[in-house]
C-alpha cells in the first residue's frame, strides 16, 4: 500500500504555519514586483469571498478582512521539509513528488505501526502537529493514492481492487493537474489533453476509464493509455525514493566555555579533520560549511550564565566557490570569518556541518596560464574581506547606465582564460582604414590638412590626463556668478579651496526618472587657484595644469566639481593629474 | 537672432516626442521667425508643421533626415551593398546602439532650398523606400544623392550625422574626408554659397565637444560655413521622459533595461535664441549662419506644384467639349422620359454647372471620375457616388451619382462654388473586397505606379494603445497589459468615471505609487501623438506627372499598392485632390444578393431579374416593414436609435427615408431638432417657420432644419449670401472651427439679415439654429444617396430574404448586428437556416431548396412572403479557425466525388489540419459524412432523395457530433501504409452524444452563432416562473408597467449625445427588447452590465407610439448557458 500526503493551497498553508492566528481568516498570497503584485494562491475562506487568482493588490484593497501575504519560498521550503520529515518518520521509502505532495510506501509497516486506517490517522495527526492541513489517501499504487489525495478532502482509504470505482467520481482535471505537475509533460500538453477530453464529453475519470483500450490507443497513443490506466487506478510504478541526506557534521559540547579564538581553532581543526575524512571516504568535497556555536547567555551584571535554557546560537555559513576538501584552508577561512564576526559570548557547544558535493575535476591546458587554485583564491578573498569589510571585495561590473561610476560588485570568480587576441577589432579597423585612406589620397592639400588634424588628434591622445577620484566625493561650498562657479571651498579639506579661474562645462546627465531613485547631476572641470595668484598668471598656465599634489608649485589645480541637481549639494569628485 | 534648423517631431515615429503644432507654438513663444522640420526619412509631419507655422506667422522650412549607408569611395550601382555593414562596422557604435536603423551608416540632414530641391527630396525618399519592403529599413547611398542634390542643402548632423560616424570610425581624417565628400556631392550654389554646413550641437556632453572642435577645424580647412543647431527631439524639457519611453519601445526594451540607449539628459528641446547665443558665444558665426541659411531656404509647401491629371481626349476635342458631350449623353439617358418641366430645369442646371466647371478648369476631374464609373459599369461593379457630389446634375448625368438633384431640389453650391476655390470632393462607394481592389488597381494601371497612390492614415496613440505601450516601456508583464487594455476600453460617451486614471485603477493599478504615477503621466503625454503610418481605407490621390515629386511614396502592406506620406486631411490641406474609393459592405451584399436571386429564384411569377436602378419606387411591404422598425440587416436604418425613431416617423415615401437616414445624427440630436420634427410629423405640433421667407427651404422638413443644404439656403435667403459664402459659413463652423473666422461670418450673417429686415428674436433664432447645427449636420445629398441603398436593402430583405440573408452573412463584418442576430432575425421571419455540412456547404453561405414543411413558423407580424422553399446553408467560412485554402480544397475535392468517410475526407484533403477537422466535427459539419455506410448513401442518392434532408426528417441523428470527433482523432493519426486502409473493427464510438447545452456551447465557440433554437428558448419555462416577459410580449403590455425582461445582450451603446445613458438590446427567441440604463445604475453595476452575456433587467415599460423599451432600475445576471454569445459593443 502507498499513502499520499497532499497539502491543498500549499503556498497559503506554508505561511499560516508560521502565523497560526491566520487560520480562521481569509488569506491571499501575492507575488510580483511592487506595485504590481498579483494573487497566486488563496485559502478556502478567501475563495468564498470571490477573490480571484490574478487580482492585483490594489484591487484587493476593497476586501475587508482579507489578509495579504507575500509568497515566501523559504517558508514553503521549510513546510515541505517538515512534510518530508513527517513521511520519513513513518516509512523509509518516501517520494518527494512536488511541493506540498509526498508519497510513501507503507508496505510491511502494518505489524509495526498498526492497521492502515490507524497509520493514516497517525499521519494526519503528525502533519497537523506541523500546523499543516493535509488530504491523506492510501491506495494499492502510488498514483491512485496521489489522485485520491488531490481529489478527496480529509482521509481516503481505497481498498485494493476498488480503485477505479472510487476514483471514478473525480473530475478529469485532477488527473491532468497531476499530469502537468507530477509527470514529465508540461502544462501545455495537459491543456491539449483537457481540450480533447472536453470535446469528447469526458468529465469524470470513470468515463475515461470506460473507453475501450484499443481505440483509445489508436487515437491517443501510449500516453492516452497511460492516462486511462491512471484513471482506473491501475497504473503501477515504483516510488522515486528520496535518498536519505548524507550528513557530515561534528558536535562538541564543552565542559568549560571558550572565550578565545585560539582554543576554538584547535577544536575546529579536529572537527574539520573528522568531517573531511568522512567526505574523503565517500569521494566527496564540501560546498558549504556551517558553524553553529551555542553561546552562554550573559547576565546583566556581565557574568556569564551557563543555564542551558538561556543560551543562544551563533551561526556562520561559508559558501565556497567550488567544492573543496582542505582542512587547513577551511580552518583559515573559519578563523578569518570569526575574526571579522566574533561570537560575542562564551561558547558552550560547537556544531560543524558540511554540505557535500562532487569534487571539482579540472584538467588545465598545457599552454594555458595557470589560474589560482579556488581554495587559495577564496582564502585570499576572505583575507581581503577581513581587512576591507564584507561586500567590498569582488569583480566590478559596470552597469549599462549614464550614471557616473555606477557599478555592481560580483563575487570574484575568474572564468577560463580565452586566447589572447592580437589586436582589438577597433584597432584592426582603424589600421585598415588608415591604409585605405592613404590609398585614396587624391588631393595633396586636402591630405595635408587631414594629416595635420590627425597629428593634432595624436597629440591630444598622447596628452592624456588622469582623473584621481575621491571616494567618497568631498562636500564643497561653491559660489556662483552668472550660473558659473567662481569660488569653491572643500568642506573636508582646507587645501582644496580658492578662486576658480577656468571652467569647462557644465556636463549634464540625468536618468532613472521612472524609478524612485532618479538622479540628475551637473559636472564642471575647474582650475582652482589655490595660492590666490592673480588671474592673468593663472591663465598663462591654463594649458599646462599642474599635477594634483597638495601643494602645487604653480598654484593651479584642476578638479572635477559636481552638483547633485536634486539636492543642490556640491562635491569635489576628483582631481586631474 | 537664431533659427532652429534641425528638429524632429513625433512624425519621426518613436524618435520625436512633440507634434509639429507644439514645436511651432514653442517656436512662436521664443520669438523665432522660422524653423525647419527634419523628420526621419520622410516629410510626414510637414503639412501640419507648415499650416501651424502659417497660422503663427512663422516660416516653415522643410527637410528630412535621410538614413544612409556610409559613403563608399567604391561606387556600386545598387547602392545598398553596404547595407549589410552595421554601424559597428562603419564605426558608429553609439548610433548602432540608439538607432532604429540596424543597417546603415548615418542620418544625413537635408534642407529644402527650392521647389526643385523639394522634388528631389521627395524622389530620393520614394526611391529608397520603394527599393525595399515595407518593414525593411530603407537607406540611401551616395549614388542616390548624386542624382538628387539640386536645391538641397546638407548639414553634417549631430551624433547620428556623417561627421560623427566618420570621426568615430576613422578619426579626424575620416571626418574630414566625409565632409569633403559631401561638398563634392552637394557642391556650391550659384552665388558661391556652400550647400554644405558643418553642424555644431551642444547638449552638455564631453564627447560632443570634442566632435565640435574637430568640426570647427574641418569647416575652416574646407571653407565650409558652421551652423549651430540643437538637434531638437521635443518642444520642452518635460517631454524627455516620453522620448525615453519611445526609445525603449523602439528597441523592444523597458526603461529599466534600455540603459545607455536612453538620452543622457533632457537638453534636446527647443531653446531660445538667448540660450543658444550663450551656448555658442565662442562661435557667433555658427549662430549668424542660421539666419543667413534660413533666408536661402525659399521653398515652402505653398509652392507644392501639384496638378490634377489631364484626361486624354480624342483629337479635335477639348476636355470641356468632351465632358459636355458625355454629360449630354447622360442627360438623355437620365431625363429622357422626364416631363418637360423637369427636363427644362435639368438642362438649365446642367448648363450652369458646366459653365462653372469650365471656369474652374475642372473638366479633367469630372472626366476622370466618369472614366472610373464607366470602368465599374463595364466590369459589372456596383458604384455609387456619395456625399455632396449628389447635389450635382452633371454627376447624376455622368452616372457618378444615383440621386436626381433636380427633382429633389438639392443645392449645387454645397458641392461646388466659385468663391471657395477648392476642389470638389467626390466619394465613390464600391462593394468592399476584391471588386474595390480591382478599381484601385485600375487607377494604378491608368496613371502609373508613380502617378497615383493611396493616402495614408496616421495611427495616433489613444487611451488604450497609450496605456498598453507605456506599460510595455515600464516593464509590465503581459497579464497586466491585457488587464489594462480591457479596462481602458471606453464608450463614446465619457464622464469622470471614464477618465484614464479611473480606468487604470479599475485594472488594479495603484496610482498613488510614484512609479504608477509616472506611468499615468506617460499615458497622458502620449495621447494623440502619431504612432505609425497606416493606409487609408479608400483615399487615392492622382497627379499630372509624377506624384513622387509632390509627396514621397512608400510601399503599402498590400502588394501592388503605394501610399503617400500624408494622411487624407493633410492631402486636402495641401490642395491635393483625392478620390475616395470606399468599400461599403452593403454594396457587396447587394451585389451578392442580386447574383443569388439570379441563380436561385426561379419563380416565373416573380420575373426575377432584379435591377437596383429600377426597383419599384413605393413598395408597400418595404414601407410597412420600415414603419414597424423591423429593420435588422437593413442599411443605415437598423441601429437601435433608428428603430426607436421609425415607428414615430412612419416612412411612407422615399424622401421619408432620406429624412430618416439624416435625423439620427449628432446634429439634429444636439440641436434638439428630432422631437419637434417628429411631433410635427405626427400632427402634435403646429408647423411654423422662423421667418416666412424660409418656408420654401424648410417646407419639406416641416419647418425644422435637418440638412446642411437647408442651412446654406437659409443663409442665402435671409442674409443674401452667395452659394460660395454659404458654404464658407458651413466650413467655418465645421470640425476645425475657428472662433475668429466664425465671428466674422456671424457678423456678416447678422448684417445681411438686418438688411433684409430680419431683426431681434427671429434673427437670434436663425443664427442659433445655424450655429448649433452646422457642426454635425448631414448633407441632404449624402442622405439621399444612402437612402437609395437603404431602400434597396429593405426591398431585398422583404422580397428575397434568403438571398439577402446569405449575402449579409457572406459580407460580415458590417452593420450593427452580429451574424448570430441576423440568423435569428431571419429565422423569426420564416427562413430556414441549415447548419454547416461538409457534404453540402460551400465556402460562403449558399441557398438550397428544402421542403416547405421544414420552414420555421414565423409569427404573423414577422412573416415575410419571400423564400418559398429556399433555405440558407451556412458556409464553411463560419467555422472558426478553418483556413480559406483548406475550406476551398474541401469543396473542390467534394465536387470530384463525395467523401466516403471521415478518414476519406482527411486523406483526400490533406490541407485540413487536425484542429480544423475537430472544429468541423464539433459543430456537426461531419455528421452527414459518417452517418451511414457508403452503400446507404448511394441508395439514398439513387432514390433521388436529398440525403441531408432525410437526416433532418428522421429526427434524432444516429451519428452524432462526438461520433465524428471520435473518428477524426483516428483519421488524423496516420498509422502507416500497412494499416491505413484497414477498417476499424468496431467503428462505433463509445462517446455520449452532446447535450443541448453542449451543442450550444460548441456552436457559439466554433461558429459564433447557432442555427438551432435560441438559448433562451430552452429556458422559457424557467423564465416564466421568474416573471420574465419575452420581447414579443412587451408590445401588448401597457405603458408604465413595472416588469422584468431577460435575454442575451446583443448590443451595448453609450452615445456621446445621450448624457451618459447606456442602451442595451436583449435578444430572446421572440425578438429584441431594449433597455435604457441611467448613469448612476451603470456606475453601480458596471462590471455586470459590461461583461455579463445574459441579463435580467427590471424596470418600467415605456411604450409610446409603438416604441418600446424598459427604463432599467435593477439588473442581475441570468444563468442561461455557458455558450459564448457575443455582444456588439460600440466603444
Amino acid at each position: 500500500m502507498f499513502a499520499c500526503i497532499f497539502i491543498p493551497d500549499f503556498s497559503v498553508q506554508a505561511i499560516i504555519r508560521f502565523e497560526p492566528e491566520l487560520r480562521a481568516r481569509s488569506v491571499a498570497v501575492l507575488t510580483g514586483r511592487p506595485p504590481l503584485e498579483k494573487v497566486v494562491a488563496l485559502n478556502e475562506s478567501a475563495r468564498q469571498t470571490a477573490v480571484e487568482i490574478g487580482a492585483t493588490k490594489s484591487q484587493l484593497e476593497t476586501w475587508e478582512n482579507l489578509v495579504l501575504r507575500t509568497r515566501s519560498e523559504s517558508q514553503e521550503t521549510s513546510a515541505h521539509a517538515a512534510l518530508l520529515d513527517c513521511a520519513q518518520s513513518f516509512s523509509p521509502e518516501v517520494e518527494d513528488t512536488a511541493p506540498g505532495i509526498v508519497l510513501l510506501n507503507l508496505a510491511g509497516l502494518e505489524p509495526l505501526l498498526g492497521p492502515l486506517p490507524k497509520i493514516a490517522r497517525d499521519l494526519a495527526q503528525r502533519v497537523s502537529q506541523m500546523r499543516l492541513e493535509a488530504n491523506i489517501a492510501a491506495a494499492a499504487n502510488p498514483d491512485a493514492a496521489l489522485l485520491a489525495a488531490r481529489g478527496f478532502p480529509g482521509m481516503t482509504l481505497i481498498p485494493e481492487g476498488r480503485e477505479a470505482e472510487r476514483l471514478g467520481d473525480l473530475p478529469v482535471d485532477v488527473l491532468l493537474e497531476s499530469f502537468s505537475s507530477g509527470f514529465s509533460s508540461d502544462a501545455q500538453e495537459a491543456a491539449r489533453w483537457a481540450e480533447t477530453f472536453d470535446r469528447w464529453g469526458i468529465r469524470k475519470l470513470r468515463a475515461l476509464a470506460a473507453l475501450p483500450e484499443v481505440p483509445v490507443s489508436e487515437r491517443l497513443g501510449q500516453q492516452g493509455i497511460r492516462l486511462q490506466q491512471l484513471a482506473r487506478g491501475a497504473a503501477s510504478r515504483n516510488l522515486r525514493v528520496l535518498e536519505p541526506r548524507l550528513i557530515f557534521a561534528e558536535s562538541v559540547e564543552l565542559e568549560y566555555p571558550i572565550v578565545l579564538l585560539e582554543p576554538l581553532a584547535f577544536l575546529l581543526n579536529r572537527m574539520l579533520e573528522q568531517v573531511c575524512a568522512r567526505l574523503r571516504a565517500r569521494a566527496l568535497a564540501a560546498q558549504e560549511l556551517r558553524l553553529n556555536l551555542e553561546l552562554a547567555a550573559t547576565q546583566p551584571n556581565g557574568c556569564a550564565s551557563f543555564t542551558r535554557a538561556r543560551t543562544k546560537t551563533f551561526t556562520r555559513t561559508l559558501r565556497l566557490p567550488a567544492p573543496m576538501l582542505d582542512v587547513k584552508i577551511f580552518l583559515k577561512l573559519l578563523q578569518l570569518d570569526l575574526q571579522a564576526h566574533p561570537p560575542g559570548a562564551p561558547i558552550v557547544k560547537i556544531h560543524l556541518s558540511a554540505d557535500p558535493a562532487r569534487p571539482r575535476a579540472l584538467q588545465s591546458g598545457l599552454f594555458q596560464p595557470v589560474f589560482p587554485e579556488p581554495e587559495k583564491l577564496e582564502l585570499t578573498l576572505a583575507r581581503i574581506a577581513g581587512i576591507v569589510g564584507e561586500g567590498r571585495v569582488g569583480s566590478v561590473e559596470l552597469l549599462d547606465t549614464h550614471r557616473e561610476g555606477a557599478f555592481a560588485l560580483r563575487h570574484f570568480a575568474p572564468g577560463e582564460p580565452s586566447p589572447a587576441e592580437p589586436e582589438t577589432k577597433h584597432e584592426v579597423n582603424q589600421s585598415g582604414n588608415r591604409k585605405q585612406d592613404k590609398s585614396m589620397q587624391e588631393n595633396d592639400s586636402a591630405c595635408q590638412v587631414g594629416e595635420k588634424l590627425e597629428e593634432n588628434a595624436k597629440e591630444t591622445m598622447s596628452a592624456v590626463i588622469a582623473l584621481r577620484l575621491f571616494r567618497p566625493p568631498l562636500g564643497a561650498s561653491v559660489t556662483l556668478r552668472e550660473a558659473k562657479p567662481v569660488r569653491m571651498r572643500c568642506l573636508e579639506r582646507e587645501d582644496i579651496a580658492g578662486e576658480i579661474v577656468w571652467t569647462a562645462g557644465p556636463w549634464r546627465s540625468s536618468g532613472d526618472w521612472s524609478e524612485q531613485e532618479g538622479w540628475s547631476r551637473e559636472e564642471w572641470e575647474i582650475a582652482v587657484s589655490s595660492c590666490q595668484l592673480p588671474v592673468s598668471s593663472c591663465q598663462s598656465d591654463e594649458r599646462e595644469p599642474t599635477t594634483g599634489n597638495r601643494q602645487p608649485a604653480t598654484g593651479l589645480v584642476l578638479y572635477r566639481l559636481v552638483q547633485d541637481k536634486l539636492s543642490g549639494n556640491w562635491f569635489v569628485e576628483g582631481m586631474y593629474d | 537672432m537664431y533659427v532652429e534648423l534641425h528638429s524632429r517631431s513625433a512624425f519621426s515615429f518613436l524618435e520625436g516626442a512633440s507634434i509639429p503644432e507644439e514645436l511651432i507654438a514653442v517656436c512662436a513663444n521664443l520669438g523665432m521667425p522660422a524653423m525647419a522640420l527634419l523628420d526621419r526619412d520622410g516629410v510626414y509631419g510637414s503639412p501640419r508643421f507648415h499650416l501651424a507655422a502659417k497660422r503663427a506667422g512663422i516660416k516653415a522650412h522643410i527637410g528630412a533626415e535621410v538614413t544612409c549607408t556610409s559613403f563608399s569611395p567604391r561606387r556600386h550601382p545598387s547602392g545598398c551593398e553596404l547595407r549589410a555593414a552595421s554601424f559597428e562596422q562603419t564605426g558608429c557604435p553609439q548610433l548602432a546602439a540608439r538607432s532604429s536603423q540596424p543597417r546603415g551608416g548615418f542620418r544625413l540632414p537635408l534642407l529644402v532650398a527650392s521647389r526643385a530641391g523639394y522634388q528631389n527630396l521627395c524622389r530620393l525618399l520614394t526611391k529608397m523606400k520603394l527599393r525595399v519592403g515595407r518593414k525593411e529599413g530603407a537607406c540611401a547611398s551616395d549614388l542616390d544623392f548624386i542624382e538628387h542634390t539640386d536645391g538641397l542643402i546638407c548639414l553634417t548632423g549631430g551624433e547620428e550625422g556623417p561627421l560623427a560616424a566618420a570621426l568615430t570610425q576613422g578619426g579626424p581624417q575620416a571626418a574630414f574626408d566625409a565632409v569633403k565628400r559631401l561638398t563634392e556631392i552637394f557642391g556650391r550654389a550659384s552665388l558661391g554659397q556652400s550647400n554644405v554646413y558643418v553642424e555644431l550641437q551642444r547638449h552638455f556632453h564631453r564627447e560632443e565637444e570634442y566632435r565640435n572642435r574637430v568640426a570647427i577645424e574641418i569647416a575652416e580647412s574646407l571653407h565650409v560655413p558652421l551652423l549651430a543647431t540643437n538637434g531638437v527631439n521635443y518642444a520642452t524639457p518635460r517631454e524627455r521622459e516620453l522620448a525615453d519611453a519611445f526609445t525603449a519601445l523602439q528597441h523592444h526594451r523597458t526603461l529599466a533595461t534600455a540603459g545607455r540607449l536612453l538620452a543622457p539628459n533632457a537638453e534636446r528641446y527647443l531653446k531660445s535664441p538667448a540660450a543658444m547665443r550663450a551656448l555658442f558665444a565662442d562661435v557667433p558665426q555658427a549662430l549668424a549662419n542660421t539666419v543667413e541659411l534660413s533666408s536661402r531656404l525659399e521653398f515652402t509647401l505653398n509652392d507644392l506644384g501639384y496638378e490634377f491629371p489631364r484626361y486624354p481626349v480624342p483629337e479635335g476635342e477639348t476636355m470641356m467639349s468632351f465632358l459636355r458631350e458625355r454629360t449630354r449623353e447622360g442627360m438623355q439617358s437620365r431625363y429622357g422620359r422626364a416631363d418637360a418641366e423637369l427636363k427644362k430645369r435639368a438642362r438649365r442646371q446642367i448648363e450652369r454647372e458646366l459653365s462653372l466647371i469650365e471656369k474652374l478648369n475642372l473638366a479633367g476631374y469630372f472626366l476622370i471620375l466618369w472614366d472610373l464609373v464607366r470602368f465599374c459599369r463595364e466590369q459589372n461593379i456596383l458604384a455609387q457616388g456619395r456625399g455632396s457630389a449628389a447635389n450635382s446634375a452633371v454627376c447624376y448625368s455622368l452616372g457618378i451619382t444615383a440621386v436626381d438633384p433636380i427633382s429633389m431640389e438639392l443645392l449645387f453650391e454645397r458641392f461646388l462654388s466659385e468663391e471657395r476655390g477648392e476642389w470638389p470632393d467626390i466619394d465613390l462607394d464600391l462593394p468592399s473586397g476584391d471588386e474595390r481592389e480591382r478599381v484601385i488597381q485600375y487607377v494604378y494601371q491608368r496613371y502609373g505606379q508613380r502617378g497615383a497612390a493611396m493616402t495614408a492614415n496616421v495611427i495616433t496613440y489613444r487611451n488604450r494603445m497609450a496605456a498598453r505601450e507605456m506599460g510595455k516601456a515600464m516593464g509590465f508583464d503581459e497579464d497586466t497589459l491585457k488587464r489594462i487594455s480591457a479596462a481602458v476600453a471606453t464608450w463614446e460617451f465619457k464622464d469622470e468615471n471614464d477618465a484614464l486614471d479611473r480606468r487604470l485603477r479599475d485594472a488594479g493599478l495603484d496610482l498613488t505609487h510614484p512609479r504608477m504615477r509616472k506611468y499615468f503621466e506617460l499615458c497622458l503625454a502620449a495621447q494623440d501623438l502619431p504612432r505609425h503610418l497606416g493606409q487609408h481605407s479608400g483615399g487615392m490621390v492622382i497627379c499630372e506627372g509624377r506624384l513622387d515629386s509632390v509627396v514621397p511614396l512608400e510601399p503599402a502592406s498590400m502588394p501592388g499598392r503605394v501610399v503617400v506620406q500624408w494622411d487624407k486631411e493633410d492631402c486636402a490641406d495641401m490642395g491635393i485632390i483625392k478620390v475616395d474609393l470606399l468599400g461599403l459592405g452593403m454594396m457587396a451584399a447587394l451585389k451578392d444578393s442580386l447574383e443569388l436571386i439570379r441563380n436561385h429564384y426561379r419563380d416565373p411569377d416573380k420575373n426575377e431579374e432584379v435591377d437596383l436602378a429600377h426597383l419599384p419606387a413605393d413598395d408597400p411591404l418595404v414601407y410597412s416593414t420600415l414603419q414597424k422598425a423591423d429593420t435588422v440587416g437593413m442599411f443605415q436604418v437598423e441601429s437601435r436609435a433608428q428603430m426607436a425613431c421609425l415607428p414615430r416617423l412612419k416612412p411612407q415615401k422615399f424622401y421619408d427615408i432620406v429624412v430618416q437616414v439624416a435625423i439620427i445624427r449628432p446634429g439634429p440630436i444636439v440641436g434638439n431638432m428630432v422631437n419637434p420634427f417628429l411631433k410635427r410629423r405626427q400632427g402634435r405640433e403646429a408647423i411654423t417657420y422662423p421667418h416666412p421667407s424660409l418656408e420654401t427651404v424648410l417646407g419639406r422638413t416641416l419647418g425644422v432644419p435637418l440638412f446642411q443644404e437647408q442651412l446654406l439656403r437659409m443663409a442665402m435667403i435671409t442674409a443674401n449670401f452667395t452659394g460660395g459664402e454659404a458654404e464658407e459659413l458651413r466650413r467655418a463652423m465645421g470640425f476645425k472651427r475657428s472662433e475668429a473666422r466664425m465671428k466674422v461670418i456671424e457678423e456678416k450673417l447678422r448684417a445681411g439679415m438686418t438688411r433684409n429686415g430680419i431683426h431681434g428674436e427671429t434673427q437670434e433664432q436663425i443664427i442659433q439654429s445655424i450655429t448649433s447645427f452646422a457642426l454635425y449636420g448631414f448633407p441632404e445629398s449624402h442622405a439621399a444617396s444612402f437612402a437609395l441603398i437603404a431602400y434597396a436593402s429593405a426591398y431585398l430583405k422583404c422580397h428575397y430574404l434568403a438571398a439577402f440573408t446569405a449575402a449579409l452573412l457572406n459580407n460580415q463584418p458590417m452593420g450593427f448586428y452580429h451574424p448570430a442576430t441576423i440568423v435569428k432575425d431571419a429565422q423569426r421571419h420564416g427562413l430556414k437556416v441549415l447548419p454547416m455540412d461538409v457534404t453540402r456547404s460551400d465556402w460562403k453561405c449558399s441557398l438550397e431548396t428544402v421542403a416547405s414543411c421544414q420552414r420555421p413558423v414565423a409569427s404573423k407580424s414577422n412573416a415575410l412572403p419571400d423564400c418559398g422553399n429556399l433555405a440558407v446553408r451556412l458556409g464553411l467560412k463560419y467555422a472558426r479557425g478553418l483556413r480559406e485554402p483548406a475550406g476551398r480544397a474541401l469543396v473542390r475535392e467534394r465536387s470530384l466525388a463525395p467523401f466516403a468517410s471521415i478518414q476519406d475526407l482527411a486523406r483526400r484533403v490533406p490541407e485540413l489540419r487536425k484542429d480544423e477537422l475537430a472544429t468541423l466535427a464539433e459543430i456537426g459539419a461531419l455528421n452527414a459524412i459518417g452517418n451511414s455506410p457508403q452503400s446507404h448513401r448511394d441508395t439514398e442518392k439513387s432514390n433521388g432523395k436529398n440525403f441531408s434532408v432525410s437526416l433532418c426528417l428522421g429526427g434524432e441523428s444516429v451519428f452524432h457530433r462526438r461520433d465524428a470527433l471520435w473518428q477524426v482523432e483516428r483519421a488524423v493519426r496516420w498509422s502507416g501504409p500497412l494499416l491505413d486502409e484497414l477498417p476499424e473493427i468496431d467503428g462505433k464510438s463509445p462517446l455520449a452524444a452532446m447535450t443541448q447545452e453542449e451543442r450550444l456551447v460548441a456552436d457559439f465557440r466554433a461558429t459564433g452563432l447557432t442555427v438551432g433554437p435560441h438559448p433562451m428558448q430552452y429556458r422559457r419555462a424557467e423564465m416564466k416562473k421568474m416573471g420574465i416577459y419575452s420581447a414579443a410580449d412587451l408590445a401588448h403590455l401597457p405603458n408604465g408597467r413595472r416588469l422584468r425582461i431577460g435575454g442575451c445582450v446583443i448590443a451595448r451603446q453609450r452615445p456621446g449625445t445621450a448624457k451618459g445613458m447606456m442602451f442595451m438590446s436583449l435578444e430572446d427567441e421572440t425578438g429584441i427588447a431594449n433597455a435604457i440604463v441611467a448613469p448612476d445604475l451603470l456606475h453601480k453595476n458596471r462590471a455586470l452590465l459590461i461583461s455579463e452575456r445574459f441579463l435580467m433587467i427590471e424596470g418600467i415599460l415605456q411604450n409610446q407610439d409603438n416604441v418600446i423599451h424598459i427604463r432599467a432600475e435593477k439588473v442581475s445576471p441570468l444563468r442561461v448557458t455557458r455558450a459564448e454569445t457575443v455582444s456588439h459593443d460600440f466603444h
